[in-house]
């Protein structure tokens, strides 16, 4: 199997580096002021009224963030795709029937598990994962995607599940 | 050594003004220290070479089978809990002792002792009986393995990380008696008495983190056994059957909250430390109280992250974990780092290897909670979840904070025990390696994670090996750093030793505001009934009648139509047990013959017994009664028994602690009956 960074992974990882840039320049600083001498009541003042403006910003950004991911779950609703795939997963195989859908269908991947507990992981061509769902014992996870993009996907299992977790891989193909 | 000189030492030690907030040691508190700590070092090592292997065989230098890295990958992570755990509990007895004397140091003992042979039996399991199915052990993985391990190994795992769970238990059980008999009751102990102006000192920080994370962590081993016990009902009795998302939420919800009190634990830690070396107290505060009573709703709700891609899961608890997952960063960012940093600055922090260690971690504890956050939003969790982002974000708040405490914790104490500090070179040496090394190998998985590279994988994707060449060379680095640290302990250790003739422990130190005098101390062992008052214990026993409307035929014969009822049934018959003798062992005459002497054996018995009977709720036992009317209502009876005897055992514990373990107990019988059938 073949991985490689999608754009919205990229992004992901962009932003922690700016949150971590950010929070090594705070504790750099602190650790830089940490030597001199000032009066505990000066710090407080300055330090109590910046807080609630951290307190501020943070309730801003946080809240911002679960507002945005109420906009984008990937829990699918109502109304089936325009294929479906059943899939289970076992120790260690993927059954998909069908075994190949058209490129531009809206898949509903319904999603179980002959033994224990597995990880249904979809890569697309380029190796970038779009998205995963746990097949689970005596449940149906069902995962809606819309596979635009025509060629060979991967499944891997993304929940450990025993000694050859690692191989149990499956092609799946898209076609144009 | 007179006082004089000691306190000598000490300033050569500490910052000149951290000495007056230097808390006053005893052997007790200097044994639990280094044996809970030294315990949790020793794991550790261990458990990073542990680490070190498998990152090396997955850059392909190692050679290992895959057999043999999941066995390892089982071991690692049982071992590093069981070890930044003990560590930590240390940590936070050591520095809560000085304030609530009422600790008892052989429960303490016991309770450390449950934990180490449960990590003994982890380690036979996996070395021995060749056990893999990770530490999470999700049902019905340790049964169903298609002959990968025998089942003997997955009973001897599952009891060592039972054994954990009841050693953690029995810590919370006694910290949270301890600390609410001391500062009167649990509104005194977390500060919210103080808060609503009722109490004018108030209690010192380490113990409203040490009351709130001893409350959850009675609650999370009570889910914890609950699972533990379903799996080994099933292992006794085949036709016992699991719900898998039951088993799911339980084992996660033990795993998330016992994993993230190890921070909490720390953080109780910190309040004391912290301000040795910036000469500044760490006091009590209307955001510190808040801040941790919205941390006990925030960590006990955020567990369902861990099923946000089982989409069958119920709407509710994932809206929850989501909000919840945020939230718990602002108590954290905005009252503990923040209040720290406040502390450090301008101080004229006296940096020593202690004081380098405690503020950087700091730095780990703040940048892997980001990392966690950013995976709790639900559509990034659909591209990010079980990725290498997952353990990259854990060992940074781990590793990178609370190994660092670890190390902390016991170059503190020896520094303070040789009177001197770690060599120069090792102060500025050891942390750049573990710095340099612990993020170049933290951030390895963060890229691995955006890459789409699974976790817990034995064999990466062809192409990607040399992230983990790259990772493991900086893993290296970080324990060339470590073991500079563990050298300059056996250094600090020969002065100590040196020492050993002159004490350093000082019998009398100032007070720290709000810590209990001689006379609270006499209060915290006084006897104290569940139920108060009479008309309290009258309430307790109407809905001890009230519920016994369950022995009745019709009621009694409709439990039997499905497996679940019938294990509510029990639940209910448990709970009336539980409510007549929390009236009965509250009548003055009663309560006081139970406590405090029946304090051990009333935790024995809160432990042992609700155990026994979820033990007890098996079809091997229940179904050849059945037919037999007589025999039918005396196992009823023997629930019932069972939770009386819970009862009487919870009323040797102290109001806070005993309503708590009864909740929790009855609460174990009540998850039994939601996800366990069969029979």
């Amino acid at each position: 199997m073949e991985v490689s960074f999608g754009g919205f992974q990229v992004v992901v990882l962009a932003a922690f580096l700016v949150v971590t840039a950010a929070l090594v320049g705070v504790f750099v600083l602190v650790a830089r002021q940490a030597r001199r001498n000032v009066a505990f009541e000066d710090v407080t003042d300055t330090g109590y009224r910046l807080r609630r403006v951290w307190l501020a910003f943070l309730l801003l950004l946080l809240t911002s963030g679960v507002v945005l991911a109420l906009f984008f779950l990937p829990y699918p609703g109502a109304a089936q795709g325009t294929a479906t795939v059943r899939v289970s997963g076992g120790l260690f195989y993927w059954s998909m029937n069908p075994e190949t859908v058209s490129a531009g269908s809206e898949v509903s991947f319904e999603v179980t598990s002959a033994d224990v507990n597995h990880g249904f992981g979809v890569y697309d061509p380029e190796g970038v994962l779009i998205g995963n769902v746990q097949a689970m014992p005596g449940y149906t996870n069902r995962m809606d995607l819309t596979l635009e993009e025509p060629g060979t996907y991967m499944i891997a299992c993304l929940e450990y599940c025993g000694f050859k977790h690692h191989e149990m891989l499956r092609e799946f193909e898209v076609t144009p | 050594m007179s006082q004089a000189v000691a306190e000598k030492a000490s300033e050569h030690v500490l910052h000149p003004l951290g000495e007056q907030l230097n808390p006053r040691t005893s052997k007790p508190q200097n044994r639990v220290g280094w044996l809970f700590g030294g315990t949790g070092l020793a794991l550790f090592a261990l458990m990073a070479l542990v680490g070190l292997a498998m990152r090396l065989d997955q850059a392909d230098m190692l050679g290992l089978s895959p057999i043999w890295f999941y066995r390892l990958m089982t071991l690692h992570a049982a071992g590093m809990l069981a070890g930044a755990l003990l560590s930590m509990m240390g940590g936070l007895w050591f520095v809560v002792r000085a304030v609530v004397p009422a600790l008892d140091f052989k429960r303490a003992v016991a309770s450390w002792a449950s934990i180490v042979v449960g990590a003994v039996l982890v380690v036979i399991a996996v070395l021995i009986g060749g056990f893999a199915a990770g530490w999470t052990f999700l049902f019905p993985l340790p049964f169903q393995a298609a002959e990968q391990w025998p089942t003997w190994s997955a009973v001897t795992f599952i009891v060592g990380m039972g054994l954990v769970g009841v050693g953690f238990v029995v810590y919370c059980i006694d910290v949270l008696k301890a600390t609410t008999q001391t500062y009167g009751g649990l509104g005194g102990a977390l500060g919210v008495r103080w808060l609503r102006g009722k109490d004018q000192t108030g209690p010192p920080p380490q113990v409203i983190a040490a009351t709130a994370v001893s409350i959850q962590g009675i609650i999370c081993s009570a889910v914890g056994m609950t699972i533990v016990m379903a799996l080994l009902d099933h292992t006794i009795d085949s036709r016992v059957a699991l719900d898998a998302l039951w088993a799911k939420n339980l084992t996660y919800f033990f795993g998330h909250t016992i994993a993230n009190l190890i921070i909490y634990l720390a953080a109780g830690m910190i309040y004391v430390l912290v301000p040795l070396y910036a000469g500044r107290q760490w006091k009590i505060s209307k955001p510190l109280v808040i801040g941790w009573l919205f941390t006990i709703v925030f960590v006990m709700t955020a567990y369902s992250h861990h099923l946000y891609m089982d989409f069958v899961q119920p709407g509710a608890p994932q809206m929850i974990s989501l909000i919840a997952s945020s939230a718990a960063a602002i108590p954290v960012a905005v009252v503990t780092i923040y209040t720290g940093m406040m502390l450090i600055w301008g101080s004229r922090y006296r940096w020593t290897l202690t004081s380098v260690l405690l503020y950087l971690g700091f730095a780990g504890w703040a940048i892997g909670g980001a990392g966690a956050v950013i995976d709790s939003l639900i559509p990034i969790n659909f591209r990010f979840h079980n990725t290498l982002w997952v353990p990259a974000h854990f060992h940074n708040y781990l590793m990178m904070g609370v190994g660092l405490w670890m190390m902390a914790l016991i170059s503190y104490m020896l520094e303070r025990s040789a009177g001197r500090t770690a060599s120069r070179r090792t102060t500025i040496w050891a942390p750049i390696l573990m710095i340099g090394g612990g993020y170049g190998f933290v951030f390895g998985w963060y890229v691995s994670g955006a890459l789409g590279i699974p976790r817990r994988w034995a064999v990466h994707p062809i192409g990607t090996e040399n992230y983990s060449l790259v990772a493991s060379i900086f893993a290296v680095v970080f324990l060339v750093g470590f073991f500079m640290v563990l050298a300059e302990f056996v250094s600090l250790g020969r002065t100590a030793w040196r020492r050993r003739g002159e004490s350093t422990t000082r019998s009398e130190a100032p007070a720290i505001a709000g810590a209990s005098t001689e006379a609270d101390m006499a209060l915290g062992r006084g006897s104290e009934p569940l139920i108060k008052t009479p008309f309290g214990i009258a309430t307790a026993v109407g809905m001890a009648v009230a519920a016994s409307f369950v022995f009745l035929p019709p009621i009694s014969d409709a439990s039997t139509v499905t497996v679940g009822f019938h294990h509510l049934a029990h639940a209910v018959q448990f709970f009336v047990g539980v409510m007549l003798a929390a009236a009965f062992a509250s009548s003055p005459a009663v309560i006081r013959r139970i406590a405090p002497r029946w304090t051990n054996l009333g935790l024995f018995i809160v432990v042992l017994v609700p155990v026994a009977m979820l033990l007890f709720m098996i079809p091997a036992i229940y179904s050849d009664i059945e037919g037999d009317d007589f025999l039918h209502a005396s196992y009823h009876f023997v629930v019932l028994i069972l939770g009386f005897v819970t009862g009487l055992g919870a009323s040797a514990l102290g109001r806070v602690a005993g309503w708590t373990v009864l909740a929790s107990s009855v609460g174990m019988a009540l998850m039994f009956a939601a996800g366990v059938t069969g029979g």
